[in-house]
C-alpha cells in the first residue's frame, strides 16, 4: 500500500529525481468522483500515473485545454515552467501525470499496489466549500434508484441527517 | 430505528417549509438498508449513500449526524448527533429533548430562531480538515471500492489506515467492521469505545444551551 501526500512534500519527488526513470506500462483502474475506470495500457513511473489525454477525460471528464486542465468552468492552469511534469509525447500518444495534477490540486489519493487501483479523494477547492458555509450540494439514490439533489429542496428548511444499518 | 421518530417530527412540522433528507450512509446499499426504509415507508426523502459521500462532503464522523440548512442553501447549524428519541439513552447519556425542542423553533423561525448560529460561530466549527483526514477519506474510499469490485480482503488494510489517520471517524471503524468483521481489525467496538473513556463521551453532546422551557 503506497500513498500520496497532497501536501507539497518535496523530499521525494527530489530524490526520485535523481533516480533513471522506470516506466512500465500497467492495466490500471482510476476512481475518480466514486466512479471506476479501466486504462489499458497506463504508465507507472516513480510512483506517477500517467494516462492519455483521452483517458482522462473519459475517467475524470477534464480536458486539457490551452488554458489549463478544464471541466465545464472549471479550469487549473498549469505552472507554466512545470508543464513536462504534467504533459508528455509518447508511443504517438499525449500522456497526462494524473497524480502529479492530484498534487497540483490538492487532492488526496489513495493506491492500492497489488490491484493497480487508483482512488483520488476531493479537491482542495471542493473541502473548501464548507468555510463558504453554502452546504455542499450531492446527487444520490433513493430506495428506487431514483436520484435526487439537496439543490431539489431549495426554497425550503432542510434538516439533513444521517444514520446506518450498522 | 431512527427513520419512524423523523416520520413523527415531519408531520409535525412540514406545514412550516420544513424538509427532513435523511441519508443512509451504508457501503452495501439497499442490501443493509434497504429493510428499515421498507419498514419505516416514511414520506420525507430518505437517500442511500454507498461511498459515504455526505460525511465526506460535511466531514461527519458518526451516525446519527444532523446538519440544518435554510431557504437559501446555507449551513446554519453544523454537524451535532441528532437523536429522535431516547433509545440509547442509557448509552450515551445524552437526552434527545433539547435537539428536537431547538429543531421545533427553527422550523417555526428559521434564521430568527436563537439556535440558528452565526456565521462567525458557524466559521470556527468548520475549519477545513487536515491534511492526515483527507488522505483518510482517500484511504476509507479506496477500502470501499475494493469491497464492491468483490476485493473484501484486500479492501481491509486500506479501512485500517482510514482509521490510523483519522481515529475521530466512527463511521470508518464500524462501518468496516460490518462489512467482515471485528476480528479482522483485532478489536471490538466495545472495546473502542472504552479506549476514548466509555460510552458517555462517545458522541459530543450538541451544543445546546442548558435546558430551559421553550
Amino acid at each position: 500500500m503506497r500513498m500520496l501526500l497532497w501536501c507539497g512534500m518535496l523530499a521525494v519527488p527530489l530524490l526520485l529525481a535523481t533516480l533513471p526513470a522506470v516506466a512500465k506500462d500497467i492495466r490500471a483502474t482510476i476512481v475518480y468522483d466514486d466512479r471506476a475506470t479501466e486504462i489499458d495500457p497506463a504508465m507507472e513511473e516513480n510512483g506517477q500515473l500517467w494516462i492519455t489525454t483521452a483517458d482522462l477525460t473519459r475517467a475524470t471528464q477534464f480536458e486539457v485545454k490551452p488554458q489549463g486542465v478544464c471541466r465545464n468552468e472549471l479550469c487549473f492552469p498549469l505552472p507554466k515552467a512545470r508543464k513536462q511534469e504534467f504533459l508528455r509525447n509518447s508511443s504517438g500518444k499525449k500522456w497526462f501525470n494524473l497524480t502529479g495534477f492530484a498534487e497540483l490540486v490538492h487532492q488526496p489519493v489513495a493506491h492500492d499496489a497489488a490491484l493497480a487501483y487508483w482512488y483520488f479523494g476531493l479537491r482542495g477547492d471542493q473541502e473548501q466549500r464548507l468555510a463558504s458555509l453554502d452546504a455542499p450540494d450531492f446527487t444520490l439514490p433513493d430506495i428506487n434508484g431514483k436520484l435526487h439533489s439537496l439543490s431539489d429542496f431549495r426554497g425550503r428548511k432542510i434538516f439533513l441527517v444521517t444514520w446506518a444499518s450498522w | 430505528m431512527d427513520l419512524p421518530g423523523w416520520q413523527a417530527i415531519y408531520q409535525e412540522l412540514k406545514k412550516n417549509n420544513f424538509e427532513i433528507v435523511s441519508v443512509a450512509e451504508d457501503t452495501g446499499g439497499v442490501k443493509d438498508a434497504g429493510k428499515a426504509i421498507t419498514d419505516a415507508n416514511p414520506t420525507y426523502t430518505v437517500l442511500i449513500d454507498k461511498d459515504h459521500l455526505v460525511s465526506r462532503l460535511y466531514n461527519m464522523v458518526n451516525v446519527p449526524t444532523g446538519v440544518w440548512i435554510n431557504e437559501k442553501g446555507r449551513i446554519v447549524r453544523p454537524n451535532e448527533v441528532a437523536f429522535v428519541d431516547d433509545r440509547f439513552k442509557q448509552f450515551t447519556g445524552l437526552d434527545s429533548a433539547p435537539y428536537i425542542n431547538a429543531l421545533r423553533d427553527w422550523a417555526l423561525k428559521g434564521d430568527a430562531s436563537s439556535f440558528a448560529m452565526s456565521e462567525d460561530r458557524l466559521r470556527a466549527k468548520l475549519g477545513p480538515p487536515d491534511a492526515n483526514s483527507m488522505l483518510a477519506t482517500a484511504e476509507f474510499g479506496l477500502g470501499e471500492q475494493l469491497y464492491e469490485a468483490g476485493h473484501p480482503a484486500e479492501a481491509i488494510p486500506h479501512f485500517k489506515e482510514a482509521q490510523r489517520l483519522n481515529p475521530k471517524s466512527w463511521n470508518y471503524k464500524r462501518q468496516a467492521y460490518k462489512l467482515s468483521s471485528e476480528s479482522d481489525y483485532g478489536t471490538t467496538f466495545r472495546k473502542e469505545v472504552d479506549k476514548i473513556g466509555g460510552s458517555k463521551v462517545y458522541y459530543t453532546p450538541p451544543d445546546l444551551p442548558p435546558e430551559k422551557k421553550q
